[in-house]
């Protein structure tokens, strides 16, 4: 074996199936959390039957899928019907090849250095298996699924896309290491950016239809959108393609604006340098900072789930068009206009300044001592 | 009543408070205990006057038939012939029962049948705190004289008979018998 093999093919190889594999335990894994805090925060148990607490629901649920019965509707579109869940499938994992997991080398699968914009390029092809399958079951439910899916997946790709490049004006580079690397340096890019991280936040939960965005597949109007005529292993690949997608969208929003791999400020604390120094076991510590930062992004997209009711349709299109995209705009424009403004890293901190008085305003809003509800006769 | 409630300044809604106030809320819900009772492992109590399985007391019933009468779908069989028997050293002739069916798989625990019942305390009644009466065979759910007062705190529990031969069933079964009251 050539060293250039080794570097090239062998090792990326060997990365990726160890992060799939990892990737794989944490979807299934998120069925049973969601359904179990689901559960707790809707005043129920939420599945405890199997095992401790439930915990075997992670095997039961694949084996239960694999045993059901396929059933491919008599008059659906064949070939298109096929290909409906496997497309999906195919960006959400293939985009796990290009995120960075801990310090480089090691927990680096394959370094592009524009590997957002791959990542983006890739994640938004998911949408074409929604509407294959919701068009070839041959359903008017799955049909109309598929087509919200469609409208809501574009309009939102453009608030998504819009809210990076305020951290790439600041940052410079399309490189996640790069990025993570800067944040490390500097400060979290969520307080410089505090609007652009809210803006994509909500727009990944819109990407991968998820409560208060479920339109696609809400079951109250549409039986269950466009996996309705899907059962068994089908209907699973979807399921993993929806959780792959939460993961990869809560991996961006942990490199982009909260430090990735790395526990620290303007230089000061677990840096990529700091990590790299203590070999091995510094890179397994960032990995696991990451995945941490990942999981609670994960929980986040629960706690909304069981908060939020669900939009109308016209109310979902002006979030998007009327708020979320003049919203990334006007993000864009001040934090040019402060760059500019203040060279020499002034108006980072100037835009850190403003991150952290609106969140500590928020908060003080939130937790103020409430002002007593006034009742007089009348 | 006139309920005057804070008024919304624009900082509160620039910065979607309505929406943190909920996501507070469901966070705070996550921690609060639940209610919920896991049936087969925990039992909740009846109140006293839940109505459960009948009990019936052949010491007591003076077989005057009125709780049959009283019943409004008629599901109490009830059959009857006189005797002459010695009491204090007279002869009298008294009502002897032969059969006291309820065909508890129709009745709708009324319990008319209950404040029907002339005798003190009553010969027949409702407030027992059992609950589980389910069965395998709808004419297990067909109760007479001797089924109605000789169970104990509980109705049996009606296997299959191949089920319970085969073992199955015991477990199930020391649950219910073993149960908290």
């Amino acid at each position: 074996m050539t060293p250039a093999l080794m570097k090239y093919l062998v090792w990326p190889l060997v990365k990726f199936l160890v992060a799939f594999v990892i990737v794989q335990v944490i979807v299934a894994a998120m069925n049973w959390v969601e359904r179990r805090l689901l559960g707790l925060m809707q005043a129920r148990l939420g599945p405890n039957r199997v095992g401790y607490k439930g915990l075997l629901q992670i095997i039961a649920d694949p084996i239960k899928f694999i045993l059901k019965e396929d059933i491919v509707p008599s008059s659906a579109e064949k070939v298109a019907y096929f290909l409906g869940p496997i497309l999906p499938l195919i960006p959400a994992f293939l985009v796990f090849c290009l995120i960075p997991y801990g310090p480089p080398p090691t927990f680096v699968v394959t370094h592009v250095n524009v590997g957002l914009l791959l990542i983006l390029a890739l994640t938004s092809t998911g949408v074409y298996g929604i509407i294959l399958g919701g068009w070839a079951s041959n359903n008017k439910y799955s049909l109309m699924g598929g087509l919200r899916s469609a409208a809501q997946m574009v309009s939102y790709e453009v608030p998504f896309g819009l809210s990076i490049v305020g951290v790439l004006m600041l940052c410079g580079s399309f490189d996640l290491v790069h990025i993570v690397n800067y944040q490390a340096h500097n400060i979290w890019n969520l307080f410089p950016q505090i609007i652009a991280a809210f803006i994509f936040f909500v727009s990944m939960n819109a990407e991968n239809n998820r409560t208060p965005f479920d339109l696609p597949e809400a079951e109250s109007e549409l039986v269950a959108g466009y996996h309705t005529e899907y059962s068994a292993m089908k209907f699973a690949f979807f399921m993993l393609a929806e959780y792959s997608a939460m993961l990869v969208n809560c991996c961006l929003m942990v490199s982009l604006f909260l430090g990735g791999w790395t526990l620290s400020i303007s230089g000061y604390g677990l840096t990529t340098a700091t990590l790299q120094a203590m070999g091995i076991w510094g890179g397994i510590l960032g990995a696991v900072i990451f995945i941490a930062k990942v999981l609670f992004f994960m929980l986040v997209y629960v706690w909304f789930r069981a908060t939020f009711p669900r939009f109308r349709f016209d109310q979902l299109m002006e979030l998007g068009w009327k708020w979320m995209i003049p919203l990334a705009l006007a993000n864009i424009a001040v934090t040019g206009l402060v760059i500019l403004a203040a060279p020499q890293g002034g108006g980072e901190i100037a835009l850190s300044a403003a991150g952290v008085i609106i969140i500590a305003f928020t908060l003080y809003l939130l937790f103020r001592p409430k002002p007593k509800v006034v009742a007089h006769a009348g | 009543m006139q309920v005057e409630y804070p008024k919304a300044k624009w900082t509160d809604k620039f910065l979607l408070l309505d929406m943190f106030e909920g996501l507070k809320t469901t966070l705070r819900e996550l921690f609060k205990p639940k209610v919920t009772i896991r049936y087969p492992e925990e039992r909740l109590e009846p109140a006293n006057r839940f109505r459960g399985m009948f009990k019936f007391s052949y010491d007591r019933c003076i077989a005057c038939k009125l709780c049959a009468v009283a019943c409004p779908i008629d599901i109490i069989y009830i059959d009857v012939h006189d005797e002459q028997r010695e009491v204090d050293g007279k002869m009298k002739k008294l009502k002897v029962l032969d059969r006291y069916d309820i065909d508890v798989k129709r009745c709708m625990f009324c319990a008319l049948c209950e404040e029907a019942c002339p005798t003190k305390p009553k010969s027949i009644w409702l407030t027992t705190k059992t609950y589980e009466l389910a069965t395998y065979d709808r004419n297990d759910l067909y109760f007479n004289m001797q089924q109605l007062e000789y169970w104990d705190d509980r109705p049996r529990f009606a296997g299959l008979p191949e089920a319970e031969s085969e073992g199955r069933i015991e477990g199930g079964r020391k649950q219910i018998e073993g149960g908290t009251q």
